[in-house]
């Protein structure tokens, strides 16, 4: 998932610091190893990042989607194994051009504003997200070629694309694409960023309090009788009250869980450890899907042109060592850019496809002409230093990446590469994003889609037309597998088709993957019942307490 | 010109006048600069998106007006303000004036219990260690150095980890009850009030080495009466005049204590604001941090006419 | 941060006796001497004080607590702290002086035609002075680094531009009492010509009183600096700037201490010493007669 676009490094973090998986008991923590459940209660979640608008419409943050899964249900549900469940839709149906869904939806559904759920509102949320005046950041793009929806009876809806479109009954489990009362989508229009009140649906809980940069408070909602299928917890939270705190600095989220003042925190993978050894808390971990956290080089500016510079890039930097040392075994180094997590994805055999060879690397480089060394032990061709910008900006590095940025700066070194990590400002860092002022540029992009790929690879999706093809490629076989996999139904064959993207980008040194992220989350053994849906976001919904 | 005017007017009104031009060149200066830099606010807002930006650039250009010529921007900008209309973050997009009203109340709370804590701290150390043996004075003053040269980032994660991680006395963060405001308030108040406890009791010793010291001494006078009296009065005058900078680095230092102590406020959407080009809330917050110099230097001024009747006289 | 001129503020005439003051003050300033020579000797020589490389990474060696082979321990990725402060001075005491430099130069090209050409002149450059003054130090030189990006030369930049003011308003009133001063006006009666008055006597004599708010805003300058760093805001990666190697090692107080306590510790150590030795170079200064 996207995260939003000055947040960029800083979402995908969260992504990976928020959500859970069972650690403590393994599997599922539903079942109450440290107490039994009691009804009531605030449970207070430490999460990393704040936003800047709260519409899941709007803000492509994976704050927003984690914090509004509270308040707005989807059509259908995605659970953590991947498998489609139905939620707001009983059942639905695939045109087999892959066009047209057409879904029965649930006759007994309220808003938290009493206005009922039916398909003339599904209709009125699809063409919010597409509105221009709604700025959507990234549901729009989910929602993809869309054409048209037409109300076919009180419960019933055809929605229409005008390419196939298999991601997207995936896009329609995500928050981003919630269903939201129609009634607030026009009376709160301009509201809707600010949260709080002004975010009205159907979900498990009300949303009652935002304030920027504080805190996002929730009250049970007690109608609630339409929990997914793949819900472990069925009806109403347990919970009284939820309460999402926004502490950006890692410490501080650390020592707020480890002293007891929050229930649950997104752990920074720095405390894990210590975390581990408290017995009044649990880890819970779940590796991100979607695209893992990678290096991207431009094959379109300078050296990085010549496929053999970027091959001795990828050779030059021993990735498991780095990222054994740095993540003390946290994390799992990236063999692809998709994380093996993706469900219908990941091929096993591009294991091993990069190898660290610093000699078969300086070997690479001789032969592309950068022999000579300058008296720093760079390599210089035609008096030009190899030199490699890779922007960043410093405020919203998380993670330890820069830590792993000055590592891999570290190993390129030694082969002669001039790896320059520029520090820039917001402003800079997008105006050289969309303008491919940069050789080096690092993303990881939460989706529990493979389809993520195509938003990578796909030529038409340069950064300056809302995509992230950083690394520029443009390439009519990449091209075709990419539209042929968002429009495959079979999953076996899917995977196919994304695998060879996956190995081309790799074979062909689009890229350098570093690590899957993780979601980790520490959780106060007062509490139990966190799940991770399938982006490794927490879930709330079936929480409760242990003790009053 | 205005000569005719009882002084007082004539004070006032000079003093408006260069009000307003204050705030004029903050505004345009923050206006200006945001627009001059690179990366435009609309790049910034798309950032990393994954829309068709050409058709949303072109509908946020349209509702913010960011496509006119910059002349025609400023102008129009000028004349909101002029009506008191702040405009719409582009980021948040919700009114500027809510922003800043809806996090007012915690910055305030922040930095006002900040000044009352640092002003009475560094009242009584300077009352009490002015003019003391030398050992207690170097003491307290070589301490006072130390919290001067420490950034206050730094003193404020020290005491996060300490009283908060460790012994669990206050709450790590955010803004409830008053447990959450000790650690950021002392964060806040020990650097500034270190420097203004220097500063008083360097005002009160000179004070006390001054001839009407002795006569009040032989007048039969206390030293702890001499010191409240007469010498803190003396030390008031340049205590006052560092006000107008400590309210700025009140402000100021409010973004570093906010940021580590995860505490709403306007220092925080100050940071946010200004990285992401979101000139109108940076232009609220300036104009703001303007208005609160300003009135702070006209108080300060007239305290110090109060506490030093010399000045009273024209120079 | 902000905790600027404030210090230069502090600076203001005193009564208290030389001898007694200089009795205060004279064990600290002996070690604040040493200090800043040894500082100095490291912003020169790092090599040799510090033989280790301050960039050099070996995973295998990270987070090790100090002890005999790395006297400050290593940080994440195996790099020698003890190196890494001592060649991290260059940068954060560069930072510290170099933003003064600036901030007293342009305060001296403000705060002196202010003074000197009139009331006009001054109008102006003091209104000006004013805006900026009326904005908090930090938020300024945020600002500033909005617009020239972020580095170590333009966080230099930042801090001596938040600091002009300041500066040029104590060269303004500097000036203004020089001018009216006996000997100056003797000076032009005696025929001279003003422009010699103004190089030769003006200048010269305004100068002097800032040497010591010049040196206290040295240290003032270096907490700002590791502010900004800690904004992410500061030098480039690798570079061992304290203020970043402060904000990288926050994160890891709890379980490696070494990486954040040590450069936080030679913040304060040669903030505390620059200020020491510009109190003494003040007192120094005020016992001379004739100013």
């Amino acid at each position: 998932m996207p995260r939003r676009p000055a947040a960029t490094t800083a979402a995908t973090a969260t992504a990976l610091l928020v959500s859970l998986t069972a650690c403590g008991g393994g599997g599922e923590q539903g079942e109450g190893k440290s107490g039994e459940p009691v009804r009531g209660g605030t449970f207070t979640y430490a999460a990393a990042v704040g936003t800047s608008c709260l519409d899941p419409h709007t803000s492509p943050g994976d704050i927003t989607a984690v914090v509004q899964r509270n308040v707005f249900d989807s059509l259908v549900q995605l659970d953590g194994d991947g498998k489609l469940h139905p939620w707001l839709a009983t059942s639905w149906t695939v045109s087999k051009d892959a066009r047209t869904y057409t879904f029965e939806l649930r006759d007994d559904v309220t808003f938290h504003d009493g206005t009922p759920f039916d398909a003339a509102a599904v209709k009125a949320n699809l063409e919010h997200i597409k509105a221009p005046a709604t700025k959507s950041l990234y549901a729009s793009a989910l929602l993809g070629p869309y054409s048209g929806s037409k109300v076919l009876g009180k419960h019933r809806i055809e929605i229409a694309f005008s390419e196939p479109n298999i991601p997207f009954l995936q896009a329609a489990s995500t928050p981003y694409l919630g269903i939201a009362s129609p009634t607030s989508l026009t009376k709160f229009k301009d509201q809707l960023c600010a949260g709080g009140k002004y975010s009205v649906g159907t979900g498990p809980f009300r949303s009652v309090r935002y304030v920027k940069n504080d805190r996002a408070e929730f009250a049970r909602n007690d109608d609630y009788a339409w929990s997914p299928a793949g819900a472990k917890h069925q009806g109403p939270p347990l919970l009284d009250k939820l309460v999402v705190r926004f502490l950006p600095e890692d410490s501080v989220r650390s020592g707020a869980l480890t002293s007891g003042q929050v229930d649950a925190a997104a752990l920074p993978v720095t405390s894990a450890k210590a975390v581990q050894r408290d017995s009044s808390l649990r880890l819970n971990r779940r590796q991100a899907p979607g695209a893992s956290y990678s290096l991207y080089l431009n094959t379109d500016r300078g050296p990085l042109r010549d496929e053999r510079v970027r091959r001795a890039f990828q050779q030059s930097v021993d990735v498991g060592a780095l990222i054994k040392s740095i993540y003390r075994g946290e994390y799992e180094r990236a063999w692809s850019p998709l994380g093996p997590t993706t469900p219908a994805a990941y091929d096993g055999a591009i294991e091993g496809a990069i190898s660290h060879d610093p000699a078969a690397a300086a070997k690479l480089l001789d032969e592309a002409g950068w022999s000579k060394k300058d008296a720093q032990g760079y390599r210089v061709k035609d008096g030009e230093r190899l030199s490699l910008h890779w922007p960043f900006i410093g405020a919203l590095v998380r993670d330890q990446r820069d830590v792993l940025g000055e590592a891999v700066q570290a190993e390129l070194k030694k082969n002669g590469i001039d790896l320059v990590r520029d520090p820039v400002e917001t402003g800079a860092y997008f105006e050289r994003y969309g303008k491919g002022d940069y050789d080096v540029w690092d993303n990881a992009w939460v989706r529990a889609d493979p389809a993520i790929l195509a938003g990578f690879y796909l030529s038409t999706n340069l950064p300056s037309a809302g995509g992230q093809n950083v690394s520029r490629t443009r390439d009519k076989q990449v091209d075709a597998w990419l539209r042929a996999g968002a429009a495959e139904s079979r999953p076996a064959e899917r995977e196919k088709s994304y695998a060879k993207v996956e190995r081309w980008a790799v074979d062909h040194a689009t890229v350098l993957p570093l690590y899957v992220p993780v979601t980790t989350v520490g959780v106060s053994r007062k509490a139990d019942g966190l799940t991770f849906d399938a982006n490794a976001w927490p879930q709330f919904a079936g929480v409760w307490k242990t003790t009053r | 010109m205005n000569r005719r005017l009882p002084p007082a007017a004539r004070w006032l009104l000079h003093r408006a006048v260069g009000a307003v031009l204050v705030l004029w060149g903050a505004a345009s200066l923050a206006f200006l600069v945001l627009h001059l830099v690179p990366g435009d606010p609309v790049t910034t807002l798309l950032g990393a998106s994954a829309t068709d930006s050409a058709a949303l650039r072109q509908e946020i250009l349209r509702e913010y007006r960011l496509d006119d010529p910059l002349a025609v921007q400023y102008a129009a900008f000028l004349g909101r303000l002029a009506t008191g209309d702040l405009g719409s973050s582009y980021q948040q997009q919700q009114p500027v004036s809510l922003i800043i009203g809806e996090q007012l109340g915690d910055t305030a709370q922040l930095s006002l219990s900040a000044l009352v804590l640092l002003v009475a701290g560094a009242l009584v150390t300077a009352a009490a260690t002015a003019g003391r043996r030398r050992r207690v004075r170097g003491a307290v003053s070589g301490a006072e150095l130390v919290a001067v040269s420490t950034p206050a980032f730094w003193l404020g994660i020290v005491l996060l980890t300490v009283f908060s991680f460790r012994l669990n006395l206050f709450p790590v963060a955010g803004a409830g009850d008053w447990r959450s405001l000790v650690l950021p308030v002392v964060t806040l108040a020990v650097p500034f009030g270190s420097l203004l406890a220097q500063v008083l009791r360097e005002g009160m010793e000179a004070a006390l080495h001054q001839p009407f010291a002795l006569t009040a001494r032989s007048r039969g006078l206390s030293g702890t009466a001499l010191r409240l009296r007469h010498a803190l009065r003396h030390a008031a005058v340049p205590a006052v005049t560092l006000s107008g900078w400590l309210a700025g680095g009140l402000l100021g230092g409010t973004v570093m204590v906010e940021t580590v102590f995860a505490r709403p406020g306007l220092g925080r959407v100050a940071l946010d604001a200004i990285s992401n080009r979101d000139i109108p809330v940076v232009v609220g917050l300036v104009l703001l941090s303007a208005a609160v110099y300003l009135v702070v230097n006209a108080f300060a001024d007239l305290l110090c006419l109060w506490a030093d009747p010399r000045l009273r006289s024209p120079a | 941060m902000t905790s600027p001129p404030t210090e230069a503020a502090i600076a203001r005439p005193s009564f208290v006796p030389l001898r007694e003051r200089l009795a205060t003050f004279r064990p600290g300033l002996l070690l604040s001497v040493a200090v800043l020579v040894v500082a100095a000797l490291a912003c020169v020589a790092p090599g040799l004080l510090a033989p280790a490389s301050p960039t050099d990474a070996d995973p295998v060696a990270a987070l090790l607590p100090p002890g005999g082979e790395h006297w400050f321990g290593t940080d994440q990725l195996g790099r020698d702290v003890y190196a890494r402060v001592v060649h991290g001075a260059r940068h954060s005491l560069l930072l510290g002086v170099g933003a003064t430099a600036l901030g007293v130069l342009v305060g001296l090209l403000i705060g002196l035609p202010s003074a000197l050409l009139g009331r006009f002149a001054d109008q102006v450059a003091m209104r000006s002075m004013d805006v900026m003054l009326a904005l908090p130090e930090l938020l300024l030189a945020l600002l500033v680094i909005a617009v020239v990006g972020p580095s170590s030369v333009n966080a230099a930049l930042a801090i001596a531009v938040s600091s002009v003011p300041g500066y040029a308003r104590l060269v303004r009133g500097q000036a203004q009492v020089v001018r009216r001063a006996e000997y100056i006006r003797s000076a032009i009666g005696l025929g001279l010509r003003r422009r010699t008055v103004v190089l030769r006597h003006v200048v010269p004599n305004t100068l002097g009183p800032l040497v010591v708010p010049a040196t206290l805003g040295v240290g003032t300058a270096i907490i700002a600096g590791s502010a900004l760093s800690f904004l992410g805001l500061g030098p480039k990666a690798p570079t061992p700037e304290w203020g970043a190697m402060l904000a990288q090692g926050r994160d890891a107080l709890q379980s490696a201490w070494w990486i954040a306590v040590f450069p936080g510790a030679a913040i304060t150590l040669s903030v505390v010493a620059v200020t020491v030795v510009g109190r003494q170079l003040h007192i120094g200064l005020e016992g001379r007669p004739g100013r």
